[in-house]
């Protein structure tokens, strides 16, 4: 198969997968208990307008109508208006990707900082001490809920040591960056990486158990194989062996981990972002779903399967590029 | 103010970084300006604060929500037109007189003449006129909540002259007096429609220039969805706010607004949970205030259906449930045993009326009498609603179930279930769920809005209880002109309704905040928290 077919092919599935999610979301809608226009005015709403809110939102009409409209928006990128705000949709999902795709980025740098040396000294020193060291670290993080974990940071290094701030952060990436081209000024970088520590930490986390056992494996595996043993025959030093050679083809597994978790972190930062009150769409995902403004969680959740099925795609072209044969699988 | 600083970093140890930095970066000729790079001036801290709410308010049209959280905010850029103390009645603020046009269902309202928008318009009539009536009109602007059940009886406004507006009303001049007390505000009429088409769409944006109202705070800083900063604005008409600078925030997470507060990042919070309570207690600098508001817990019994038809079982249910005891155990004393529709300071609250106590003797008699010994019945819950809701509810469900001829069980369900069967109306083919706990904050401070959607029964398919004469003496309140007379005929009603029992009476909820010590300021019952009602 080549190349574009096997693209066009990936990308079929990924269209008809978030088809399945814009489905799957608006029967979730159409089955979950509460009038739409009830929950919108809130308690104490009259029954006049109520019925006022369901002509003007196309709520009286039948639901597969419903469905077909809000299809065809989306087909042109109209993801309809935020039944609580009356904001576009997709201006609401925008502005919150930046703070999620930092945090998304940060714990994904927390992960590759601390698991690649884990995994490579599990690996290198294996039943030692440190093995052991960094397997019960691994156990630990995958086995730690997300919400305690940063409860407790907050508690131990926010409250108690008074390290980190606990509040909603005051400055974005994007905002710190320009502060310091136009003044030259690090003092909004500085207070952004403060914030922005204890969450990606807390997304990291199980991330980055992930990673070291991955690393381990695959140093494992490479360890053994026939190339390492010629090279110390040839009389290689170790460290170039397992650092040019070892860890470089290590690595291409666990980039390709690293690019498919970065949906799953995007995703996964609902959680964290709560905790923290970090300014992402997970936080704006769950204020949809207190409010129940269903216009915008589907808006988010349909965005969140696009990053992730792009990512995808994006991911297997580069595994493919490198090795033809996934192609013919 | 630690809390008022907008970043929490050592400011001396930043310069010290920075001013390394500065060494090649010319930083040195700008270091003043570390707080706020754009060159503003932020204040030295001492005269600011912020304050985190449970949510931030998501529209920036001040017409299009009725709730607590949006006044907190708006009510500092688009003032009320009155002043509203609860328990007490309204009194001259942007409106300073006001008088009833007898028999005609209009009151004139008198504008001061010296209040001006913060882009610099004055303020005239007809910008509140327009107002009022972009409020109570579905069809001008964003259908709004304000202008249903806010304005409810309110039909529209004129502007006589450059300060003199009429407003026209269906109800008694006292209901809509409290009514327009409440929830009258002045939006710019031009700048509203030349900028944002306010006569048919809501006034969206994410800048500062986006909001234009007389208040005595502009907006200087806004990030949508996230933090609004105010500052006090200079030509203000009338006395001078306590603080500069004003920071909104939110955190959605009880622990998290704790948290802030401990920390000092934040210097008041609202809706601190009663397991956080001893936390806030326990830190240095700030402390819990509450009050005691205006939202009532509460769980309504259709009488169209067996075996709630019977007034002799309701009144049961109500002696089998200890509401004293769930008040101190489930939430921690922060509330009050309740046996009318209404809180105290709302005008009709009679004080003459004790909540029901537990009697299980009485309970099971009353079972009995009313021919529905054995029934099997239940409470339908939702959870995270209302303060502690779903133990709340499961405790009700376990007390009447403890009586010996009536067995029932909670089901917490999502609170959308909940409102369906709130406004399901009363027609027994029209609804599944006859028993359900729901809460009710009257918030125009007048016993009617907490009483005739749930009671009345012309035009009010979604009323919970069926009753001819609790139906028709509020309908009577709502055409007396005499307030005294009216407010009699209010505590009346309440006295009714409490030897009917439309509800199972619970209690009412108390607000819980957490602030710095220093600031001196008492919560309100209507949960509103105004600047301009503080001091340092």
């Amino acid at each position: 198969m080549t190349m574009g077919k096997f693209l066009v092919r990936r990308i079929l599935q990924g269209v008809f997968v978030i088809w399945g999610v814009i489905t799957i979301m608006f029967g979730l809608r159409a089955v979950s208990p509460g009038d739409p226009a009830t929950l919108m005015l809130g308690e104490g709403a009259t029954q006049e307008l109520i019925e006022h809110v369901r002509e003007q939102e196309g709520l009286n009409e039948p639901i597969y109508v419903q469905y077909f409209d809000y299809i065809q928006g989306m087909v042109v990128g109209d993801f309809g208006y935020s039944w609580r705000s009356n904001r576009q949709v997709e201006a609401m999902v925008i502005e919150r990707v930046p703070a999620t795709i930092e945090l998304a980025i940060a714990a994904t740098i927390v992960a590759v900082v601390i698991a690649i040396p884990l995994g490579v000294i599990s690996a290198t020193r294996r039943n030692e001490a440190s093995d052991y060291g960094a397997t019960l670290f691994s156990l630990l993080g995958i086995s730690t809920p997300n919400f305690w974990l940063g409860l407790m940071l907050i508690l131990l290094l926010g409250v108690w040591a008074g390290l980190f701030p606990t509040g909603r952060r005051p400055v974005g990436f994007a905002e710190a960056v320009v502060t310091l081209v136009r003044y030259g000024s690090v003092y909004d970088l500085l207070v952004w990486l403060k914030y922005i520590t204890l969450p990606a930490i807390t997304l990291g986390t199980y991330f980055t158990a992930l990673i070291t056992r991955l690393t381990r494996s695959g140093m494992v595996d490479e360890l053994g194989k026939p190339y390492v043993t010629a090279s110390r025959a040839k009389g290689l030093p170790s460290v170039l062996i397992r650092y040019k050679h070892v860890l470089r083809n290590t690595m291409i597994p666990i980039i390709t981990v690293l690019g498919l978790q970065m949906g799953t972190l995007m995703g996964g930062a609902v959680i964290t972002e709560t905790v923290f009150n970090w300014p992402g769409l997970g936080l704006r995902l769950i204020d949809a779903l207190d409010a129940r403004d269903w216009p915008l969680m589907q808006g988010i959740v349909v965005f969140i399967a696009i990053a992730f099925v792009s990512i995808n795609i994006v991911v297997d072209a580069l595994y493919t590029s490198l090795d033809p044969q996934v192609r013919e699988e | 103010m630690k809390g008022a600083n907008r970043h929490s970093i050592d400011r001396r140890t930043l310069l010290k970084i920075t001013g390394a930095a500065g060494a090649t970066t010319g930083l040195g000729a700008i270091a003043g300006c570390l707080d706020d790079p754009d060159g503003g001036d932020d204040g030295d801290g001492e005269n600011e604060i912020t304050i985190t709410l449970s949510q931030f308010p998501d529209t920036i049209d001040p017409l299009d929500h009725i709730t607590g959280d949006y006044f907190d905010v708006y009510d500092h850029i688009y003032e009320p037109l009155f002043d509203f103390e609860p328990g007490e009645g309204i009194f001259a603020r942007v409106v300073e007189d006001w008088e009833i046009q007898e028999g005609e269902g209009a009151t004139e309202l008198y504008l001061r003449d010296d209040v001006v928008f913060h882009n610099g318009d004055d303020l005239t009539a007809e910008d509140v006129a327009w107002t009022i009536e972009r409020t109570v009109d579905p069809d001008m602007g964003v259908v709004s909540d304000i202008g249903s059940y806010g304005l409810g009886s309110i039909e529209g406004a004129e502007a006589l002259d450059e300060t003199t507006v009429e407003i026209q009303y269906g109800a008694a001049p006292g209901l809509a007096e409290f009514e327009f007390g409440n929830y009258a505000r002045a939006l710019n009429m031009e700048w509203a429609i030349d900028n944002y088409d306010a006569e048919n769409e809501a006034i969206s944006g994410a800048d500062p220039e986006d909001f234009n109202g007389t208040g005595p705070y502009e907006v200087v800083d806004f990030t949508s969805g996230e933090e609004i900063v105010l500052q006090r604005f200079d030509d203000y008409w009338g006395d001078e706010p306590p603080f500069e600078r004003v920071t909104f925030n939110a955190d959605g997470e009880s622990s998290g607004r704790v948290a802030a507060l401990e920390t000092a990042e934040t210097d008041l919070t609202i809706n601190i949970l009663p397991e956080d309570v001893a936390t806030v207690q326990d830190a240095d600098d700030v402390e819990i205030r509450e009050v005691t508001s205006f939202r009532n817990i509460f769980c309504p019994m259709k009488n169209t259906v067996e075996p709630f038809d019977s007034q002799e079982f309701r009144q049961a249910m109500n002696y089998a449930v200890d509401n004293e005891g769930i008040v101190d155990s489930v939430l921690s004393g922060y509330g009050e045993a309740r046996g009318q529709p209404v809180a105290p300071g709302i005008n009709g609250f009679n004080d003459e009326i004790e909540p029901y106590e537990q009697d299980i003797g009485t309970a099971e008699s009353l079972v009995e009498e009313s021919g529905y010994g054995g029934a099997e019945i239940e409470l339908v819950v939702p959870q995270g609603r209302y303060l502690n809701d779903a133990q709340v509810g499961e405790t009700v469900a376990d007390q009447i179930d403890q009586l010996d001829n009536v067995s029932c069980e909670a089901s917490i369900e999502d609170f959308g279930v909940v409102s369906d069967a709130n406004s399901a109306g009363v027609d027994p083919d029209g609804f599944e769920i006859p028993f359900y706990l729901i809460g009710w904050g009257t918030i125009t401070g007048d016993t009617d809005y907490g009483v005739q959607g749930f009671f009345t029964i012309p035009d009010n398919e979604a009323r919970t209880f069926d009753d001819e004469e609790l139906s028709d003496a509020i309908l009577e309140s709502q055409q007396i002109e005499d307030p005294d007379d009216r407010r009699e005929q209010l505590e009346e009603v309440n006295r009714l309704a409490r030897e009917k029992a439309p509800f199972l009476f619970l209690h009412t909820q108390e607000s819980i905040y957490g602030v710095r010590e220093d600031i001196q300021w008492d919560p309100r019952e209507d949960e509103t928290v105004y600047i301009w009602g503080m001091e340092q």
